[in-house]
């Protein structure tokens, strides 16, 4: 489904939130959000190679003009012009694209949330930041057309005693709400995120930046729940604007 | 940190983790690099002694025991560089961190 609609809507640049897996970044800077202006990404080696993908070409000037937008509104990411991507962004568009030969069908807009060490951002800066992004694309000149994938895993925990944590029921109650109502998501903290899904399930707050971008009202056109990946919940909801 | 809910078995990586894993995280990152890890597999002792990580770490690494790595300050993200170099299962790192048999950590927990 999420690759039909795809091939469907043809969009022009997919802004990909999602958390880097301590290998982009290391722990000497960390940035709670950054935002890429890059012409090209490369897949980064996280200790086995780089994956065996294509890279992946920027839309630098969406990328500029949302880092231009944000700190007009007081919202001040780190600002990257030469970085390579991990499998937060890879596996997303493998999702929603396949494995091309030679060239992904869109540009990506990447940006980064700090989701591994405390202070990591609340909930609710990460649907303000969804909130800036809408802004970026409606001002943005030209008619391209934007996939926003808000990406993280569901429950999950890799770290601790609790180590193995899976949260199903939470989960599906996530991917059944996140469109008709997300406030109770956007309302929580990032303890409960920490409770309710795991130390590592807190990623998902993510999906707040790409639910902040959208209407009040959405349409959910695909749901898709499977547990568990490795020691991960993996779903996937694609919806439109209403 | 004073001001956060304590979430019960569940370390969450802050200020004061950050500064007691430091070198043992810089280290694993350090694996990203080809040329890295084929220094680390040419020589372990010689490639640890450059990251300043004490004894017990050192033994931790060498041992390849991820819950002690935890423990002293590693985050899983970094120090799962190492078990790319000596390939470890993730199901049997987390299994390690619970204190469980790795096929029971996998029924028990992920319902596999």
């Amino acid at each position: 489904m999420p690759q039909q609609w795809m091939r469907d809507h043809k969009p022009d640049i997919a802004v990909v939130i999602f958390n880097d897996h301590g290998n982009s970044f290391f722990l000497d800077r960390v940035p709670t959000f950054a935002v890429g202006v890059a012409d090209s990404y490369k897949p980064v080696d996280e200790g086995w190679g780089p994956r065996a993908i294509p890279d992946f070409d920027g839309a630098a000037d969406l990328g500029w003009h949302f880092a231009d937008r944000l700190v007009e509104r007081h919202f001040d990411p780190l600002i990257c012009r030469e970085i390579e991507v991990d499998h937060g962004l890879q596996v997303p568009m493998e999702l929603f694209c396949g494995r091309p030969a030679e060239r992904w069908p869109v540009k990506v807009l990447p940006i980064w949330v700090n989701t591994i060490q405390f202070p990591i951002p609340t909930p609710q800066r990460c649907w303000d930041m969804g909130v800036m992004l809408r802004e970026a694309i409606e001002s943005f000149p030209g008619d391209d057309r934007v996939v926003i994938m808000g990406t993280g895993g569901l429950s999950h925990q890799l770290q601790g005693r609790r180590a193995g944590f899976l949260n199903p029921a939470a989960d599906r109650d996530w991917l059944a709400t996140i469109g008709p109502d997300p406030d109770r998501w956007r309302g929580m903290n990032r303890e409960d995120y920490v409770e309710t899904f795991g130390s590592e399930g807190a990623e998902l707050m993510m999906w707040l930046v790409m639910r902040g971008a959208m209407n009040r009202e959405v349409r959910t056109l695909h749901t898709h729940y499977h547990v568990p990946a490795s020691m991960t919940g993996a779903g996937c909801v694609v919806m439109e604007n209403a | 940190m004073t001001d956060r809910r304590e979430i019960p078995d569940t370390p969450l990586f802050d200020r004061d983790v950050n500064r007691q894993g430091y070198a043992l995280n810089k280290f694993a990152m350090s694996l990203g690099r080809p040329d890295n890890r084929a220094a680390y597999k040419a020589d372990e002792d010689a490639y640890l002694a450059r990251f300043g990580l004490g004894p017990a770490t050192t033994a931790a690494v060498k041992a390849r025991d991820y819950a002690e790595m935890v423990r002293l300050g590693g985050n899983l993200f970094f120090i799962l560089k190492i078990s790319a170099v000596d390939p470890t299962p993730i199901t049997a790192i987390g299994a390690a961190q619970v204190g469980m048999d790795h096929d029971r950590f996998l029924k028990e927990r992920l319902g596999k």
